[in-house]
Parts: C-alpha cells; sequence; structure tokens
C-alpha cells in the first residue's frame, strides 16, 4: 500500500515537473554563447525579471545563418545575433522580419537597417588579445605588423572566417586597415604571412585556452580580453593595434516566422533597455544606446584615443563579398595554395 | 565440404514449415517498416540532392558534384585523407589491441575488472571530447610537454597535439575499446585445446599462435578492421577541436558544406553518399572475405 502510494506520489510530481518545464516561456536565440558579450548574465537576468528563458546557443554568426537557411519556413529559433556582416546578409536573404525595438530611433544611423531588418546591439573592435604570462618574455607585440616576426611562431590563434564572425570581419578588415585596394591584396597578401605563426584557425571557442595560456595571443573582439582581464582576472593585455583596427558592429533581427514572435519582440525590446546596455557593457562591448556607464566600468575600457584610427566597414559592401572573401581564404590561406 | 552442406540442406519443404517461416517474417515486419523509414527514405533524399544542383535544381540530375568531389584538389584530398587515416587507425587499432583482448580471455589478475574498465571506458566519450583530451596532453602548454620541460628544460612535443601524429593518437584512442571488445568476443570463442594439440605436436609459443592461433581468428581481426575502419571513416569531432592545418577529412568537409555559408547542400549530399558507398564497400567487402575464411576452415 505504501509503495504503491509513493509511486503515485512520484508519478505525479513527474508529471507535475514535466508540465511545468514545457510551460515554461522561452525565446530561442541563435548565437547566444554564454561566455560571449555577457550573454550568460544577459540572459539570466531576463529569466529573473520576466520568467522567460533564453537557452544558450554555441553556434557562430555563419552557422546561425545557415540553420535559419536550413530550416526554411519552420524555423526554431525566435532572434539571431550576429557579427554585423553575416546580420546583414541573413537580412538581406529574407531571413528576418522588419521589427523596430523600443528604443530604435537611439541607434546611430549606418548601425541599423532603416526597414528594422537588422540593428546593432553593441559594437566591438578587432583587437590582439595577449596572455601576457605566455609569452614567457617575448614583447607584448604593439601592431599587426609585429604579429609576423617569427618569434610568435605558434602562438597565435584567431577564429576560421568560414564559421565565425569574429575571424570574417579580422579577415575581410585587415585589407582597410593596411590601407589595402579593392582587390584585397593587401590584406591576403598579410594573412598569408602571418600564417606562418598560426598555431591553428580555431573552429571552437578560444576563450578559455586563452586564459589558460594555451593560445598566447588571439586575434579576437576587445571586449572578450577585457572580460578575460577584469572578470576572470587572467594575465591578459589588450593591445589595440597601432595600424588601427575595424568596428564590428554587432546585429541582431527577428526571425521570419518566429515560432515565439511576440515574446521575442518583448526580449528585443529589452535588450536595448538601459539595464541590459548595462549588463552586455559589463563584459566591454560598447553600448550601441546612449547610456551612461559606472564610471568605474569606463575606466577599464580602452581610452577613445586607442581607437582613433578604427575603420567602420560598409556592410553592404561587405555582405556582397562575403562568400567570395571565405572561399578566396579557404583556397589561399587555411589550404595554402 | 560446403557442396555437400546444400545437397543436404534443401528437401522438399513441408507446407507446415512455410507457415512457421512467416511468423519471424510478420514479427520483423515492425522493424522492416522502422528500416524503410529510418534508412530506405533518408537515404533516397540524400541521393536525389546530391544529383542536383543547389544553385539550380530546376536544371535536373547530373553528376556535378560528384564531378566536383573527383577534381576539386581540396576535396579529393579530403576522400584521400580520410581512406589513409582511417586505414593507418584500423590496422593500428587492431594490431595493438589484439594484446589486452587476449590478456582479458586467457588471464586472471587482481585488477583485470578495472583495468579493463579503464581501457571500454573512451568509447563513452565523443570525439570532440577526445580532441580537448588531446590539446591538455599534448596542445602547446599540455601536461606532457611541460614534464619534459621539466626534466630536461625544453618543452618538447609542444603543440605535437595539433599536428598529424596528435590526430592519429586521438582516434586510436576511441577506437581501442571497439577493437578490443569485439576481438575480445572472438577469442573468447577460441578453444584452448588446440593450442594445447599444437604445443604437445611439439611447436613452440610462436608457432602455435602463427600456425595455430592467428588461422583461426583471421575472420575476427578482419571484422574488428572493418568495424574501426568504418568509425573512422565518419567521424570528425577530434578535427574539429585540434583544426589540424593543411589537412582536412571528407566528413568536417561535408560539415563545413552544410554549416559555414556559402553553404552547397547538393555537394554536402555527394560527399555523405561518397562516404557511406565506401563505408559500405569496404565493410561488406570486408565481411564476404572473412565469411570466405571461416568456410575454409570448417
Amino acid at each position: 500500500m505504501k509503495q504503491c502510494r509513493i509511486i503515485v506520489l512520484a508519478t505525479a510530481f513527474l508529471a507535475l515537473t514535466t508540465c511545468l518545464a514545457f510551460a515554461e516561456p522561452t525565446v530561442i536565440q541563435y548565437d547566444c554563447i554564454p561566455n560571449y558579450a555577457n550573454w550568460g548574465a544577459v540572459t539570466k537576468a531576463y529569466q529573473k525579471k520576466t520568467g522567460v528563458m533564453v537557452p544558450p546557443d554555441m553556434k557562430g554568426s555563419s552557422a546561425s545563418m545557415a540553420a535559419l537557411e536550413a530550416e526554411g519556413k519552420s524555423p526554431k529559433a525566435d532572434c539571431a545575433y550576429y557579427s554585423g556582416a553575416i546580420g546583414f546578409q541573413a537580412a538581406s536573404k529574407g531571413l528576418h522580419e522588419p521589427y523596430k525595438p523600443k528604443g530604435w530611433e537611439k541607434i546611430p544611423a549606418g548601425l541599423k537597417d532603416p526597414n528594422g531588418t537588422w540593428w546593432t546591439v553593441h559594437t566591438g573592435h578587432v583587437a590582439i588579445l595577449v596572455n601576457t604570462s605566455a609569452l614567457k618574455g617575448k614583447p607584448v607585440p604593439r601592431s599587426f605588423n609585429d604579429l609576423l616576426k617569427p618569434i610568435y611562431k605558434g602562438m597565435i590563434v584567431y577564429d576560421d572566417p568560414r564559421i565565425h564572425g569574429t575571424g570574417f570581419t579580422f579577415v575581410s578588415g585587415i585589407n582597410a586597415v593596411l590601407g589595402g585596394g579593392q582587390d584585397l591584396k593587401a590584406g591576403f597578401d598579410y594573412l598569408k604571412k602571418l600564417d606562418n605563426n598560426i598555431l591553428k584557425y580555431a573552429k571552437e571557442n578560444s576563450y578559455n585556452e586563452l586564459l589558460r595560456g594555451e593560445v598566447p595571443i588571439w586575434i579576437n573582439a576587445d571586449g572578450n580580453g577585457l572580460k578575460a582581464k577584469y572578470v576572470d582576472k587572467a594575465p591578459i593585455e589588450i593591445v589595440i593595434p597601432a595600424e588601427g583596427t575595424v568596428t564590428m558592429p554587432l546585429v541582431m533581427g527577428l526571425v521570419k516566422g518566429a515560432p515565439h514572435k511576440e515574446a521575442a519582440k518583448r526580449y528585443l525590446d529589452w535588450l536595448l533597455s538601459n539595464e541590459a546596455q548595462h549588463l552586455m557593457a559589463e563584459s566591454f562591448f560598447q553600448p550601441v544606446m546612449p547610456v551612461k556607464l559606472d564610471s568605474s566600468l569606463q575606466a577599464k575600457f580602452p581610452p577613445k584615443s586607442a581607437y582613433a584610427k578604427a575603420k567602420v566597414l560598409p556592410l553592404d559592401k561587405l555582405a556582397a563579398q562575403a562568400d567570395g572573401i571565405k572561399k578566396r581564404w579557404e583556397k589561399e590561406i587555411e589550404g595554402g595554395q | 565440404m560446403r557442396t555437400l552442406d546444400a545437397t543436404i540442406a534443401t528437401p522438399p519443404i513441408a507446407q507446415a514449415d512455410r507457415r512457421r517461416q512467416l511468423a519471424p517474417l510478420l514479427l520483423s515486419a515492425p522493424l522492416l517498416v522502422l528500416l524503410l523509414a529510418l534508412l530506405v527514405w533518408p537515404l533516397a533524399h540524400l541521393l536525389r540532392q546530391s544529383l542536383l544542383l543547389t544553385g539550380a535544381p530546376a536544371a535536373g540530375l547530373t553528376l556535378h558534384n560528384y564531378f566536383e568531389i573527383a577534381t576539386v584538389p581540396r576535396y579529393r584530398h579530403a576522400l584521400t585523407w580520410s581512406l589513409e587515416l582511417s586505414l593507418a587507425v584500423a590496422a593500428g587499432s587492431t594490431l595493438i589491441c589484439l594484446a589486452p583482448a587476449w590478456l582479458f580471455t586467457r588471464y586472471q589478475f587482481p585488477g583485470k575488472r578495472l583495468m579493463r574498465g579503464i581501457l571500454i571506458l573512451p568509447m563513452t566519450f565523443a570525439g570532440m571530447i577526445v580532441g580537448f583530451l588531446m590539446i591538455i596532453l599534448l596542445g602547446r602548454t599540455g601536461f606532457i610537454p611541460q614534464l619534459l620541460e621539466r626534466l630536461t628544460g625544453k618543452p618538447f612535443l609542444s603543440g605535437v597535439g595539433y599536428q598529424f601524429p596528435g590526430l592519429i593518437l586521438a582516434y586510436l584512442y576511441f577506437e581501442i575499446p571497439r577493437a578490443t571488445l569485439t576481438l575480445e568476443s572472438a577469442l573468447r570463442k577460441l578453444d584452448s585445446r588446440l593450442e594445447q594439440a599444437g604445443r604437445s605436436l611439439g611447436a613452440n609459443r610462436w608457432q602455435v599462435f602463427y600456425l595455430v592461433v592467428l588461422p583461426v581468428i583471421r575472420p575476427a581481426l578482419i571484422s574488428t578492421f572493418a568495424v574501426t575502419f568504418s568509425v573512422s571513416l565518419g567521424s570528425f569531432g577530434v578535427l574539429l577541436v585540434l583544426s589540424i592545418r593543411r589537412f582536412t577529412l571528407l566528413p568536417l568537409e561535408i560539415f563545413t558544406q552544410y554549416i559555414a555559408p556559402p553553404t552547397d547542400q547538393g555537394l554536402a549530399a555527394a560527399m555523405s553518399f561518397t562516404l557511406l558507398a565506401v563505408a559500405f564497400a569496404t565493410g561488406y567487402g570486408l565481411r564476404q572475405v572473412a565469411r570466405r575464411m571461416e568456410g575454409g576452415n570448417a
């Protein structure tokens, strides 16, 4: 009899919890990597505030776009986060639905689509992230040119641009930073020379490997380096290269045919609020909205002067060239031809 | 011998027998339906996709995607590298595992179960986890290079994990359990009286192994080779983590073609079909060889 009751209770409990698990409202965001741009804390804060869960998603920008393309008319995601050019490309492929979240008008022109198929949530810059203790006495590189020195052989990593948006921004932007022309020759010549010092073109996120010193030099977003330095207290130096750098808008869009559209809209509104923008800034991406940061937080960002030579790449042109640049990189750099 | 069996085994089948054969057929019907749904249908879809141009499906059926695999150096290399790696890993793991499989079936010793458990453990790991283990062991700041640096002053083997030897090691590591288990079950069936007879006829240990044991277990060795070969052929999680430079494998190319824009699903499907055909042909061919050997031994 007693056993019977236990079984009944257990079944009831199970049924209740499964009901709750399914009833829990969710918004699915493709490319929601907890270690990137503080998405972990941002989504946790949103769940605490509204009860809506936004689960992590480890796809990079390009993989997110590919997934939305493959899913076609029945997408699994409500919104997606991308590195700028990839988001622009996804929007021009018609994967997004126009939406202007609350506060939209305050986003600077050029960092949003006038129709609302994409908009910037924060910006980052390509930087050289250096684990100084892993350098073992070698000087900290100060410029993109320094990275070509043979002393850094086997120490440099950047992300596979076919998979990750940050890697793509670097590969496509380095030409402009070095003053190259339309043919991107200067950029690809540089990447070919840099290839001699590369440890690997990472297909996985290398953040933890940078902290451990397994990867001593990672060409990635400045925000990730600042987080490694101030939040994870690793011996990381964030170098804004002497030649200048590339500004990367990180953008979002509402997916066409989103399964939880209304909930997604409320979430996207909130992401432009003071609270969310401040949380994102805590992972050291520059907020796109005019929010005033705590002075202690503001002080951790590199001085404005370091970014004087930063270039904003025209997203439309970049998006049009994206496929070609990736194919060329695959052949000339990764394939070594 | 076999012809004799055949003549004995074909008496006229009675009606009752035929009815008795119907029952197993009916009972396996759900499995057949499942196979149809989960294997035949997706395969047919894959085959069709591989014969269409991704950009222009209306252009009709074409072998263009297969042609591309054969002619574009990157894809051709991916195929040959996949074959070479799988052959090496299959041969290596079969040979390496013969000793432990022998040990586990023939000897009792303290700690045997623990040792066997540890050896079988990697079977549960995904390829990516094995990749991470390799970085921890043989990465730039891996355990082994750091140990060697402490001992000799120089970080020998540093970063080997990101090179070809690291990949081979990782593949061997996750094929070892499969090879050991397959070989073990074959060795267990081996009649130890055969060896005793050989010994009593004056053969030494090596002669017994070479002349008595090896011919009997050869089919098992071949099927172990076939299993490890086809598993290696299809896996790429290790390479995804190690990102070995100037190197790729066909399954990784499929993954890239499918998830990294500009994607080409037709090409990815053609690559999948090529991989499948190779795996199936090797598996089937080797099984035929093994069966013939077993027949010859009987």
